[in-house]
């Protein structure tokens, strides 16, 4: 039986204080932690699913109208209604 | 499901009474889209496969079976692609119920095989781990291992094996690689007690969800499938339909999630938190890389495939090249079926006597059934570029390109697929359109897929191009034939667009969910799975052609036949023949809808093919061949005749190109095909709401079919094209 370490979860105001943006104001080529993910429950558990979830890391590929995105090593596309709701924080604004 | 408390030496083990020893084994197959999951399938089943539905529902159900190495009998069912049981979709639904043995038949699995790809353990370990805490016995397939390995990873497996508790069988399915050793774990997992989850939940947050697990398990779940359903239950915040008759769930559910708020845990993210933070610390101790990872294949292609401007080009190109192919390359195939079809009729009429008996057999069986096989080839054709697209990772592509113009007209890239099969057949798109989690999305794609060309179009437009188009070469490699064969094509699809977008925004509207897709990485398709599903197409197909259009051609030849005419004997042999017709049944009908197809400019003898082909519109080619008495195992004989023939009543030819391309138009709107109708009815909800779905479908086609043909026929008439 493992034990598992949970990431500390943070309150809304520690997270604020990082710089965080909208997933579509990312231009290709950023990586990105995502922070919070804003959409109704079952697109939610969709993302989840694949991988996408709060603290994932994930890299823009290309940022047109949909994204398209590397998660653990998978490549999925995102439509922009989506996109706009998710809060990330780019890793070159974290210092 | 065997659990054995006290775990027996291997030669102790052939003593045990077995109970379930002499029914087949059941397996159920599940996994992640793409991982190959069905290549597997059909690399352990062949072609013994059983395809249908699951009860009550409308996602297609899969079975197949074979011998294990002990001789046993193992049955395979093949769930729907998944990515989590935490999805909510059809499909996903299902497969939990199966796995949980709380579907409508009751099918329980006695092993589950769960095939990830070995190149993306991260995420396909997600379903993994759900599954594993089920209480049935799992076997891990690490499929799709060459690949892993070629990328440069090194999977530690039987350090996995120890991290998940489970048999892991590494395979390659698509060239049956390890397709032994993992029948003999199956077999051998069925005695193996049910694993049951790996990890621990962190203490305060498993105090919030004890009572939820104790809520299910009072229901009847195993104790490590309650604890399962529980992190699910608290991710999805819904209770599915396997679940609504839980007592108190609701509130059990509520209860836990403000447990769960007050210890500083966010509930619905809970299970993919745990799930994958004892995800990554079994990759850390499992997968190491031997080298660095190489410049990527699929990145490589994809600067192209998915460029803004390259993009839509190649699609466009693709395109244009299976339809040149359906075309072109099936023609020596189909010359080949007519010559056998003719020679065997031929054969058949000499040793039969003179007489109705040979007519029906020669005129009727041959004729009807044969009009029908020689399309055989197209079809064929047509699958196994679809199938190219799909197993190759493409068609998720074409999906993304789609999706700005599919979201114009309300609808998301998901609806391409379907609509994209729709080009061979409705039947699958109408079924493919259960990858769709919205159900106004949903219905608007059903309503639509049929205007897009399927395959049984196919001999209609060919007959009608190749007597009326000249084959003259536009440009190097397309001639004016194929491009009327694509404007055909376009047409539909172009009309079921505009069609979707009145939908969604008057009866069917909603919201267009957003697109969430996967885009595998590029893969050589398997020629065997390849050819398993094309092969399955094809004996659907012939399926049809043997019971439906059989039935259909027999009676249509007895409806051309009878009553018997007094016929004037004097005349020449075709104008004998169309006495006869004339006063036939079916002549009688046709003139019966003369006035209804008169505006279009057609006859009474084209009124009696629409007529006979509305179960099925492929027929409208055989009734052409009774009518004309020419049979069509010699389609060179009935162009001709086609392009001779008068029109009784103007005198006129009764096949210009004008009415020949009105013709074709009609046959691009109108639903004329028995299982689409059945198919709707059943995917749009069953029942009365199923039929009205079906109904309207129906109507607005017809009504689409009789207004296009009309208005090109009257249209090109006044512009000066009647001729």
């Amino acid at each position: 039986m493992t034990s598992i370490q949970l990431p500390t979860l943070q309150s809304p105001s520690t997270a604020a204080a990082r710089t965080t943006c909208a997933l579509n104001a990312c231009p290709a080529g950023t990586r990105v932690t995502v922070v919070d993910i804003e959409c109704s429950g079952d697109e939610a558990c969709r993302l989840r699913s694949l991988g996408f979830c709060e603290g994932t890391s994930v890299n823009v590929i290309d940022a047109r109208d949909a994204m398209l995105l590397e998660v653990r090593g998978t490549r999925i596309a995102l439509g922009s209604a989506l996109t706009a709701g998710i809060t990330v924080r780019p890793a070159n604004a974290r210092a | 499901m065997s659990t054995l408390q006290n775990p027996l030496s291997p030669d102790d083990s052939a003593t045990i009474p077995q109970p379930a020893g002499h029914r087949a084994l059941r397996v159920a197959i599940i996994g992640n889209p793409n991982t190959g999951k069905t290549t597997l399938f059909n690399a352990l089943t062949g072609l013994r496969q059983r395809v249908g539905n699951f009860a009550g529902v409308t996602v297609e159900r899969v079975e197949g079976g074979f011998k294990g190495p002990d001789g046993r009998r193992v049955t395979v069912l093949d769930l729907p692609g998944s990515y989590s049981l935490s999805a909510g979709s059809p499909d996903e639904q299902v497969a939990l119920e199966v796995l949980l043995g709380r579907d409508a038949d009751r099918w329980r699995p006695d092993v589950v095989l769960v095939v990830v790809d070995a190149a993306h353990l991260e995420r396909n370990l997600f379903l993994a781990s759900q599954v594993i805490e089920l209480g049935v016995p799992v076997v891990i397939a690490l499929n799709q291992f060459d690949v892993a390995e070629a990328e440069g990873l090194r999977i530690d497996v039987p350090e996995l094996i120890h991290e998940m508790g489970v048999p892991i069988v590494p395979t390659v399915a698509k060239r049956g690689e390890g397709l032994e050793p993992l029948k003999k774990a199956l077999i051998i997992a069925a005695e193996l007690p049910a694993p049951s989850r790996q990890f621990a939940i962190p203490e305060p947050a498993q105090g919030g969800l004890s009572p939820l697990e104790a809520c299910l398990v009072a229901d009847g779940l195993s104790a490590t499938a309650a604890r399962m359903e529980a992190l699910r239950l608290l991710g999805m915040q819904r209770v599915g339909p396997h679940l609504d008759r839980v007592p108190g769930l609701a509130e059990a559910i509520q209860t836990a999630s403000d447990e769960l708020r007050s210890v500083g845990f966010v509930p619905t993210r809970l299970e993919s938190e745990v799930r994958y933070a004892w995800i990554a610390q079994v990759i850390e101790r499992t997968v190491s890389r031997a080298r660095p990872a190489d410049s990527n294949v699929s990145d490589r292609i994809d600067r192209f495939a998915l460029h803004r401007v390259w993009g839509p080009l190649i699609f466009l190109v693709l395109m244009v090249v299976v339809f040149q192919a359906v075309f072109s390359w099936a023609t020596p195939l189909m010359d080949g079926i007519e010559a056998v079809i003719a020679s065997a009729g031929r054969a058949v009429g000499t040793v039969l006597p003179e007489g109705d008996l040979r007519s029906l057999i020669v005129d009727g069986v041959f004729a009807g059934v044969g009009s029908v096989l020689v399309f055989l080839p197209q079809i064929a054709i047509l699958f196994a570029f679809i199938g190219v697209l799909e197993h190759s990772g493409y068609m998720a592509r074409a999906a993304f390109l789609m999706d700005r113009i599919m979201r114009r007209v309300g609808l998301h890239g998901k609806s391409f697929i379907p609509m994209l099969s729709g080009y061979a057949c409705a039947v699958p798109g109408i079924m493919a359109t259960r990858t769709i989690e919205d159900p106004k999305d949903r219905l608007a794609t059903i309503m639509v897929v049929p205007l897009m060309s399927c395959s049984a179009r196919l001999p209609v437009y060919t007959l009608l191009i190749g007597a009326f188009v000249p084959a003259t070469s536009i440009v190097p490699g397309l001639t004016l034939q194929g491009a009327t064969m694509l404007i055909m094509y376009l047409l539909g699809t172009v009309v079921a667009l505009a069609v979707a977008a009145i939908f969604k925004r008057t009866l069917l509207k909603g919201p267009v969910r957003p697109m969430i897709l996967e885009l595998p990485p590029y893969r050589l398709p398997s020629l065997k799975s390849l050819g398993v599903s094309v092969v399955q197409r094809c004996q659907l197909f012939l399926q049809r052609a043997g019971t439906v259009i059989l039935a259909l051609s027999i009676v249509l030849w007895a409806m051309a036949t009878y009553p018997k005419a007094t016929i004037d004997t004097s005349l020449p042999m075709a104008a004998q023949q169309e006495q006869q017709l004339e006063h036939s049944v079916l002549g009688r009908i046709g003139h019966g809808i003369e006035p209804l197809v008169r505006p279009l400019g057609y006859d009474w003898k084209i009124g009696v093919s629409i007529a006979a082909s509305f179960a099925a519109r492929e027929v409208f080619v055989s009734t052409m061949g009774t009518i004309y008495g020419v049979g069509t195992e010699n389609e060179q004989a009935l162009t001709e005749r086609l392009r001779s023939e008068q029109n009784a009543v103007t005198g006129q030819r009764a096949y210009t190109p004008l009415i020949a391309i009105g013709l074709m138009v009609f046959y691009v709107f109108a639903l004329m095909c028995i299982s689409t109708i059945a198919v709707t009815v059943r995917e749009a909800g069953g029942g009365r709401i199923g039929w009205q779905w079906a109904g309207l479908q129906f109507a607005y086609m017809l009504v689409l079919a009789w207004g296009s043909a009309w208005l090109v026929y009257a249209g090109g008439t006044a512009l000066g094209f009647g001729g």
